[in-house]
């Protein structure tokens, strides 16, 4: 039981972070909702604990709830942190694509000049 | 027949002179692409008497190399060699790396340190990095040379059309091989001979080029 309290203290305190950073406008609607789903997916699932370890028991799965959710979410990071990569391996090649133009107009540029 | 040599170069102000009056020996055009240099590359690179193009901000020397091969095709370049600047390449043996593409019997040469001429290759490199580079080229990307990262080579116009290099770091070599391969590009491989400094790729550069290939490995 304290454990879950502890929790959704945790969880409520991003909230408010997540609150906080639409207010200040830092984050766009789209992030926000998704956000905003995430935590209370996420305070669902400490809720519902016993109904989820129970659930588990039934499928034939020896872990308590806890150890799936944790689980799950080392999961959710790697996918994430992948799409982070991809993200991240698109944006390096526009910037190299932006670093070539650049070049190669100032050459031109440089060129009628002369 | 239309030669530009393209020398990608980041902080090469001390090699880069000498490099260009010796490359120019033998192919009268040269395209430096100095890649976001923080010292006076460009400066000693137009005295020199080399073309300059600048990149803003430094995007590794794949990057820079297909800068230059942009440049060359806009200037009708028929053919068109890739020269390291840090001096570690032999300018005399430019004749032979374009022989091939001048009888136009190959799209591309690649210079390699492993057939009959000897380079002093470090202990380290000899015997593990490049073996290692080998086997990834075969077993990932399926294909085989003799070297698998030389960075002196030649393509026609037509290679450099087919192949456009993605791999903005180190893993380029890789890349052209294997787009040569699979563009099925008629190539050839030429004895090169490679000075070494102290430099060159380390450990950390390898995991690096392997780690960029399986990742666009993945992607594809």
């Amino acid at each position: 039981m304290t454990q879950q309290i502890i929790a959704l203290i945790i969880i409520c305190f991003f909230l408010s972070r997540l609150l906080w950073q639409k207010q200040k406008k830092q984050i766009s609607g789209g992030e926000f909702v998704f956000w905003f789903f995430f935590w209370m997916l996420a305070a669902a699932a400490i809720i519902s604990i016993k109904w989820i370890d129970q659930l588990l028991a039934q499928l034939g799965f020896s872990g308590s709830g806890i150890e799936m959710l944790f689980y799950l979410a080392v999961i959710i990071l790697f996918y994430l942190i992948f799409k982070i990569r991809i993200r991240q391996e698109k944006q390096e090649k526009e910037i190299t694509r932006l670093t070539r133009q650049i070049a190669l107009k100032n050459k031109k540029k440089n060129h009628v000049k002369r | 027949m239309k030669i530009i040599c393209v020398i990608p170069a980041w902080n090469e102000e001390k090699n880069i002179s000498s490099v260009i009056t010796a490359v120019k020996k033998q192919i009268p055009e040269v395209v430096v692409v100095d890649d976001g240099s923080q010292d006076n590359t460009s400066e000693q690179a137009r005295q020199s008497g080399a073309t300059v193009l600048k990149h803003i901000i430094n995007r590794g020397q794949g990057a820079a190399l297909q800068t230059g091969n942009e440049y060359a095709l806009t200037k009708k370049a028929d053919i068109i060699v890739h020269f390291d600047a840090d001096g570690q390449f032999l300018s005399r043996e430019i004749p032979e790396i374009i022989k091939p593409l001048r009888k136009q019997e190959v799209d591309i040469v690649f210079g390699s340190r492993f057939l009959e001429k000897k380079s002093h290759l470090p202990f380290s490199k000899k015997y593990f990095l490049l073996p290692l580079a080998r086997l990834v080229n075969k077993f990932v990307l399926r294909v085989d040379l003799t070297d698998p990262q030389s960075g002196f080579r030649a393509l026609s116009s037509r290679a450099a059309k087919a192949i456009t290099i993605e791999q903005d770091g180190m893993a380029h070599c890789s890349e052209i091989i294997y787009k040569a391969f699979q563009k099925k590009l008629k190539f050839q491989e030429v004895p090169i001979t490679v000075i070494y400094h102290n430099f060159g790729q380390k450990l950390g550069g390898g995991i690096k080029i392997l780690k960029d290939l399986l990742f666009a490995k993945l992607m594809n």
